[in-house]
């Protein structure tokens, strides 16, 4: 329960259902029954942090255990941060109402690299020093979690300890050790020096980094016992793996307000430029029967009318026709929609599309990612011409007349034609609509075509790539525009100078910690939102620490170069990115997981699609 | 069908959610409960349901009602409370469930109880200085209107408006005009208040119950 003090600022401020909990499903429980405060917190505002998977399943998880109370905690917008600041409140969960400083873990999920601000000045605003070395007792503990530790090199100085991989298992692990040495008033350091023995934790502080004169790095030293390298955990068996029965269902509109279920995890494809596809291998799939009753109990629990069947490419589970008919059986007695959040240009079927279509018919979107054939097959996106014109006639015979495409540009190798053959490719799609005898009687189509830009990230094959400068990105970003030719094509873009940033950090080493702190010192916050992001206080700060930002995004690194992340084991092999590296510059694709094992390494989880019988092979 | 009028408070958390919220809020909880609610025959079905007299946001209510049309079925009153209640969050508690016997138009006026809690002043003062506003001729208040901010006189509306001290707080209560027609938000008393006492105080707000045209209470 939040206290009168939080009430009075909340009628100063937008949305104050943001900051009050009190919602269904919401867990309360007693302070003096639990042995461990855990504050959950998203380094983003509530509406956002909400919407989040993850966060919905550790929640749950970390609450069946008795002795442990997980709480939730955003990042109050500006508004709310001013009233608490002014009024001395300290940053609160939204179960309890209490300050944050007082639990034992404070932890983060790290979802992407322009929210690390947001982290510092919510520590800031609970209280709680900056500095893992400046905080000395056993609590609070400052741990996180997410996709963004694979490389949690620019918050090393900030953080205890990280949890690589899928946190399921891992939480409750090193929860279970800390109750331990908390209840023997045992170090901090005898604890992160035991806590490094569990594996899929990475105590930072447990490693020396060395650097060359050049500034690259030259080696990274465990001590105390630390391994060399941390190999990320996962949840091998799906079915087993814990999900939750219920969501938190929020009083406010949140970003996405429905049910989510998780059909699987991994995918299938290695398209070069995206980290989740190599970073979550292992594909998993659950079963049939599994999805159709974790999507049931949601749906009974929450009273949400809509399904989101979501993971990273839905539309590659073997078994969404049986699924879709499975769930068919129940959700329209009832009036509960199906909707599935990502589609595949190359197997969108008319089958898939009637199952889904009685939902609602907002627009289709597909990601063909590059203009040309020969970039596709660059970033091994198999998919080509004839597969989008297929797909997207089964949506205009369908009835639907927007389509969004998503394109990135910057990509390796890209050149300006390629940037003009996004524009052609919209156009041609809006030629396909004119000439589809099936079209929607008297209505005109809109095809936006997005592009964005390309930021290289760690664990995938253009980890070593430059970045496009901004300079760069802006031209190629008129020249697209310059190439529309009709307003049926929509071109849109995104900022470069937040792409840019987010490319330092996401390849960037511990020496950047101390940009973090100057850019948070100088009030950078809320960076991913456009009102908020200024580029010119970050390149101030990265002045002030004589650090070239340019070095981290703009620089080709060279194969052989140690990478700040090279003691993060993902499974998959640097030498399997070394060569599809090789293989993206010689315009060679790579068949997809299903098709044929290309031995990235991810078969050393030992399950998955990796043991699987392919049908080629049988 | 029948049409079924839900009686529930809004209370604690939930008065910090806006009509549109709770709206929402009721829809899923109808969904999650299982009530067989009526829904329109039209090319776009959408279920029947409408708020008697929304609520601002921040104000409390400990009488506020819905009407919902229901397909024929045999669940009884006390089945459809506890349904609802189950499937609502705490600080949206349902009590009754009546056949409506006004009509929505019918609301003429509401009751509310404010609790200020006046800054550097103790309680007694403050209430000598209110009941000194409220003697005076006119109340000009500043109102936000869909044309721009207006001055109005809030004080031909003040007739059964009174203030206490209680437990070191301010207490008003007060009856205003609700309702379609011609409808004062008690929030203007606290803004009178902050302008002609130079205070400021925060204001806990609860709508206690609504009327017609008569003073009779809203069924």
């Amino acid at each position: 329960m939040i206290t009168k003090k939080i009430e009075k600022l909340l009628a100063n401020v937008q949305k104050p259902g943001r900051y009050v909990g009190g919602e269904l499903n919401s867990v309360i429980k007693q302070r003096d029954e639990v042995d461990v405060r855990f504050a959950f917190c998203f380094p983003d505002i509530y509406e956002v942090g909400m919407s989040h998977l993850g966060m919905k399943i550790l929640y749950s998880q970390l609450n069946t255990l008795p002795y442990v109370w997980c709480e939730r905690v955003f990042a109050p917008w500006t508004d709310m941060e001013e009233q608490m600041r002014k009024n001395h409140v300290p940053l609160y969960a939204l179960e309890s109402g209490d300050g944050i400083a007082g639990f034992d873990f404070i932890a983060f999920t790290l979802q992407y690299e322009l929210s690390y601000t947001n982290i510092l000045n919510m520590l800031d605003l609970a209280g709680i020093p900056l500095k893992a070395s400046d905080r000395h007792g056993l609590s609070p503990l400052v741990v996180a979690g997410g996709p963004c530790t694979c490389n949690s090199e620019p918050l090393a100085d900030f953080f205890d300890l990280f949890f690589i991989g899928e946190g399921e298992e891992v939480d409750g692990e090193v929860i279970e050790l800390y109750r331990e040495y908390k209840k023997q008033n045992r170090p901090k350091e005898e604890f992160l020096i035991a806590a490094a023995k569990i594996p899929g934790v990475y105590v930072p502080s447990l490693y020396t980094i060395t650097y060359h004169d050049d500034g690259t790095v030259k080696a990274i030293t465990p001590k105390c016992g630390a391994p060399e390298t941390i190999k990320k955990r996962v949840m091998m068996d799906m079915d087993k793996s814990y999900f939750p029965d219920k969501f938190v269902v929020p009083y406010i509109e949140i970003v996405h307000d429905r049910t989510v279920a998780e059909v699987l995890r991994g995918c299938i494809r290695g398209c070069r430029f995206c980290q989740a596809g190599f970073l979550y291998r292992p594909f998993r799939e659950k079963s049939v029967g599994v999805i159709d009753k974790q999507c049931h109990d949601l749906c009974d629990n929450t009273g949400y009318d809509e399904i989101s069947l979501s993971s990273l490419s839905t539309s590659d589970y073997s078994q969404i026709n049986e699924l879709l008919d499975q769930l068919l059986t129940w959700t329209k007695a009832e009036k509960t929609g199906v909707s599935l959040p990502s589609l595949r240009v190359d197997n969108f079927s008319t089958e898939l599309m009637s199952k889904i279509k009685s939902v609602r018919r907002s627009g289709l979107t597909f990601a063909p990612e590059a203009g040309t054939q020969r970039l596709r097959d660059v970033i091994n996106k198999n998919v080509t011409e004839e597969d989008l014109f297929k797909t997207v006639n089964t949506a205009f015979k369908g009835g639907w007349t927007t389509i969004k495409l998503y394109f990135i540009i910057g990509l390796p190798t890209e050149t300006l034609d390629d940037v003009a053959g996004i524009a052609e490719l919209g156009q041609k799609v809006v030629d396909a609509f004119y000439e589809n005898p099936d079209k929607p009687k008297g209505k005109s189509v809109k095809v936006t075509v997005s592009a964005s830009s390309f930021v290289p990230k760690p664990f995938t094959p253009f980890q070593w790539e430059p970045q496009d400068t901004i300079e760069t990105l802006h031209q190629k970003q008129r020249h697209l525009i310059s190439s529309v030719k009709t307003r049926k094509v929509e071109p849109s873009w995104h900022d470069a100078d937040v792409s840019f940033l987010e490319a330092v950090f996401a390849r960037g080493d511990r020496r950047l910690c101390d940009v973090l702190l100057e850019a948070h010192k100088a009030g950078c916050k809320m960076d991913g939102w456009q009102d908020c992001f200024s580029l010119a206080k970050w390149l101030e700060a990265f002045q002030k620490c004589g650090i070239d930002p340019a070095f981290y995004a703009n620089r080709r690194r060279s194969f052989d170069e140690v990478l700040p992340w090279d003691h993060i084991d993902c499974g998959v092999k640097k030498s399997f990115l070394i060569d599809e590296c090789k293989r993206a510059y010689a315009d060679q694709t790579t068949p997809n997981c299903r098709e044929q094992c290309s031995s990235c390494g991810a078969a050393c989880f030992k399950g998955g699609i990796c043991f699987e019988k392919r049908p080629n092979l049988v | 069908m029948k049409n079924v009028r839900i009686w529930f408070k809004k209370i604690g958390t939930a008065r910090f959610i806006s009509h549109l919220d709770l709206n929402r809020c009721m829809l899923r909880a109808i969904h999650k409960a299982k009530i067989p609610l009526w829904y329109t025959q039209g090319y776009n079905p959408h279920a029947f349901i409408t708020f008697a007299l929304p609520l601002s946001l921040g104000i409390a209510g400990e009488r506020e009602c819905m009407d919902i049309r229901l397909e024929d079925n045999e669940l009884t009153r006390e089945e459809l409370i506890n349904r609802l209640n189950a499937a609502l969050p705490d600080d949206i508690p349902v009590f009754d469930a009546t056949e409506p016997v006004m009509k929505p138009g019918e609301i003429a006026y509401a009751s509310f109880i404010m609790e200020l809690e006046p800054e550097n002043l103790s309680a007694e003062d403050a209430v000598s200085q209110i009941k000194g506003m409220l003697g005076q001729e006119n109340i000009i208040v500043p109102k936000h209107t869909k044309n721009g901010i207006i001055d109005l006189d809030i004080k031909p509306y003040l007739g059964k408006t009174e203030a206490a001290p209680k437990n070191g707080l301010v207490e008003m209560q007060t009856v205003l005009p609700a309702g379609s027609t011609m409808n004062v938000n008690p929030s203007l008393i606290c803004d009178a208040v902050k302008k002609y006492l130079n205070l400021d105080f925060y204001a806990d707000i609860t709508r206690i119950n609504i009327y017609n045209a008569d003073f009779r209470i809203f069924e």
